[in-house]
């Protein structure tokens, strides 16, 4: 935990705070302090650009934010208190905050580093497909992902059912359900020859007592692995996501901050949901003790993150960062279409150009808007993955992104709304062997040739 | 000052002046069941924009709230001219273990701007409460979001409930959420799923009226 030095005095915040009425928080302290601060640091969205080369207000951000969080803090809906810190925490927090962390275990462990703008050092990938799957897929879906040669860690498919029950969050099917999940996910690493591989777990615990079933060194959750903590949003939390905090650093896992600003909720328009994801770093790094931040900011409509109003606020959050933290951060990329479209290809690419050139690292792909159980494949994330390689390894500008990003974009935005859901993954791979199709490579293919000729050199 | 003045007053979410001149306008003779008919049509037009996010969550939270401040003026006049007709009345809230309450509230205004009488449970809501709190408002829906894959099953467990305690038949049972979709909701057998906040009004008397 980054910063346990301070975490009983947080928590104690978290009981003793300046009350609030819920129902007030956030229309009367967070949306006019986010409205006030992006007026005076005069951020503004720009269509034209979604991966804009704006360094003065890359900073501008990080201020604001910084001021939000500051001025807002973080509302406990349990004690119905607001956390609120100081401008000398944060420096402190951001002063002790390390730059780069071993994870993994073994010859899997890997160096995650700090990133900066067009940095030349390819980014930290994780690979996910955020989304459930059937039982009998799931250890299928993580072998399949564990055979990308680009993964650095691996954050499972979620269960919805344990032994032919349906999985109750809070109840006895949950913790069955998450000591499945991490099974699963060891036993296809270990099958696979990856055993000490970073690992992200589990997605299947809701409920704190989920994710405190999974701590064990031995067959569960080790402490070269991850867990996350997640807000409410905006900017509000529950005794729940304390208690995981609490119990990763008492366990001595590595914790992440997880955050999904929303792009026409309380945070506003592109402006606000840029300034909200960077404020959230500095909360998971002061009130979660994280030593990342996992950012997925969404439309609140599409339930996605690859189209230009998004993509801007990524690349802004990742840009302000960068330019003014040592903080690792990841980039979780949201598509609308589902698994075997070009259009998801070509989302994912997108996203994960634009983020890995404005310091990000990557988390690809939740497809199909992350909705549609057995939807998502990890042949999406490979084509973002060696994409984001491919643009760090060239040294690419954010102005030739830019330029890149605005002409992929010219062939899916006008679908966002009406994307194709695209197929599940038993008919996208050979679930026995853990292997795509052909069909469904081909496709891959055509796409990564089309995108190597608007000038990505791919690594492979 | 005039109706269509009020109507913007509501649209651009300035509560104050949208009651004072509410007040004047009933004063002065002002038909109230105009002015709510008016009202309501702003709304849907605030609605629409929101659909499209031409503006945004906190802009249509606040004509919502300016909306609720003049219909708290109008209250006695239209119980004089006989009432706001009311479109039903629902139950709503978000399941057990779920904490997340964005899309219930957003649908939540939708419905209390259009016409619907409300009832709001608020989130982490037991099975049995949005039941128990259903047959004493008696409401024409029970409406639960969930936005946890895991937390899905309690939208199940309300009708389980309602079948083991043979009122089935006495509620419109309404799903929502993120992860929840039209399969599920033929899975466990509710009545309707909201794919949107935005149809959800339309829909939900429209399965109102085919069922009388």
């Amino acid at each position: 935990m980054a910063t346990a030095y301070r975490l009983w005095e947080i928590l104690e915040r978290a009981r003793t705070g300046r009350f609030m009425d819920e129902d007030d928080f956030l229309p009367k302290r967070f949306t006019p302090t986010l409205k006030k601060l992006i007026k005076q640091y005069e951020i503004k969205y720009d269509p034209k650009n979604p991966c804009p080369s704006d360094d003065a207000m890359a900073d501008r951000i990080w201020q604001a934010a910084w001021d939000l969080f500051r001025d807002v803090g973080y509302y406990n809906t349990d004690s119905h208190r607001i956390i609120e810190v100081t401008d000398a925490e944060i420096k402190e927090a951001l002063y002790m905050a390390n730059d780069q962390y071993w994870v993994g275990g073994g010859k899997d462990a890997r160096l995650w580093k700090h990133r900066t703008v067009e940095d030349k050092t390819p980014p930290f990938c994780i690979m996910s497909p955020d989304i459930t799957v059937d039982e009998k897929y799931h250890q299928s879906m993580c072998m399949a992902y564990l055979k990308e040669p680009l993964l650095d860690g691996l954050c499972g498919p979620i269960l919805e059912e344990t032994f032919g029950h349906l999985i109750e969050s809070g109840g006895p099917s949950e913790i069955s359900g998450c000591i499945q999940h991490i099974y699963n996910q060891k036993m296809a690493a270990r099958l696979l020859g990856r055993p000490g591989t970073f690992m992200v777990a589990v997605g299947t615990a809701e409920h704190d007592s989920g994710q405190i079933a999974v701590s064990d060194d031995n067959w569960g959750v080790q402490k070269t692995d991850s867990r996350l903590v997640g807000s409410l949003t905006e900017f509000k939390t529950a005794d729940t996501l304390l208690n995981r905090a609490l119990h990763y650093a008492q366990y001595g896992c590595f914790t992440g901050n997880l955050t999904g600003a929303i792009y026409g909720g309380w945070c506003g328009g592109s402006e606000g949901t840029a300034v909200t994801t960077v404020a959230y770093s500095l909360i998971g790094l002061m009130i979660h003790g994280a030593i990342y931040n996992q950012h997925f900011p969404f439309h609140l409509n599409y339930c996605s993150n690859t189209t230009r109003e998004l993509l801007w606020a990524i690349s802004m959050a990742g840009q302000a960062m960068a330019r003014n933290s040592k903080l690792l951060y990841t980039s979780n990329g949201f598509a609308n279409a589902g698994p075997m479209t070009e259009m998801l290809f070509r989302e994912t690419a997108v996203h994960a150009m634009v983020s890995t050139v404005s310091g990000w690292h990557l988390w690809e792909m939740a497809s199909a808007r992350n909705k549609y159980r057995n939807r998502a494949t990890p042949l999406e994330a490979r084509l973002g993955i060696e994409a984001g390689h491919a643009v760090a390894n060239q040294g690419m500008s954010r102005a030739e992104v830019n330029e890149i990003a605005n002409r992929l974009l010219a062939t899916y935005e006008d679908h966002a709304v009406d994307a194709p859901m695209g197929s599940e993954y038993q008919e996208c791979y050979d679930v026995a062997k853990a292997v795509p199709t052909q069909e469904h490579l081909d496709m891959y293919r055509r796409i990564k040739d089309e995108i190597a000729a608007l000038g990505v050199k791919f690594p492979y | 000052m005039s109706l269509e003045q009020l109507s913007k007053f509501v649209e651009d979410g300035e509560s104050d002046s949208a009651r004072e001149l509410a007040e004047t306008l009933l004063v002065n003779g002002a038909n109230p069941i105009e002015m709510i008919e008016m009202l309501t049509r702003t709304m849907a037009h605030v609605g629409e924009l929101f659909a499209k996010l031409d503006i945004f969550l906190p802009e249509i939270m606040m004509a919502g709230d300016a909306l609720g401040g003049v219909v708290k003026v109008l209250g006695p006049y239209l119980e004089k001219a006989g009432g706001r007709q009311c479109k039903g009345k629902v139950v709503i809230g978000v399941v057990k273990g779920d904490l997340h309450e964005i899309g219930k509230n957003i649908v939540k205004l939708l419905l209390e701007t259009s016409g619907f009488v409300v009832k709001d449970l608020g989130y982490d809501v037991d099975p049995l409460t949005f039941v128990k709190e259903a047959e004493t408002m008696g409401a024409d829906f029970i409406a639960s979001s969930s936005l946890m894959t895991t937390t899905m099953p309690r939208q199940k467990e309300i009708i389980e409930i309602l079948k083991d305690k043979g009122i089935r038949d006495k509620f419109k049972v309404v799903i929502g959420g993120a992860p929840t979709s039209q399969l599920w909701a033929d899975k466990i057998g509710a009545d309707l799923y909201c794919y949107d906040a935005k149809s959800a009004p339309e829909r939900m008397v429209s399965i109102l009226e085919t069922s009388h």
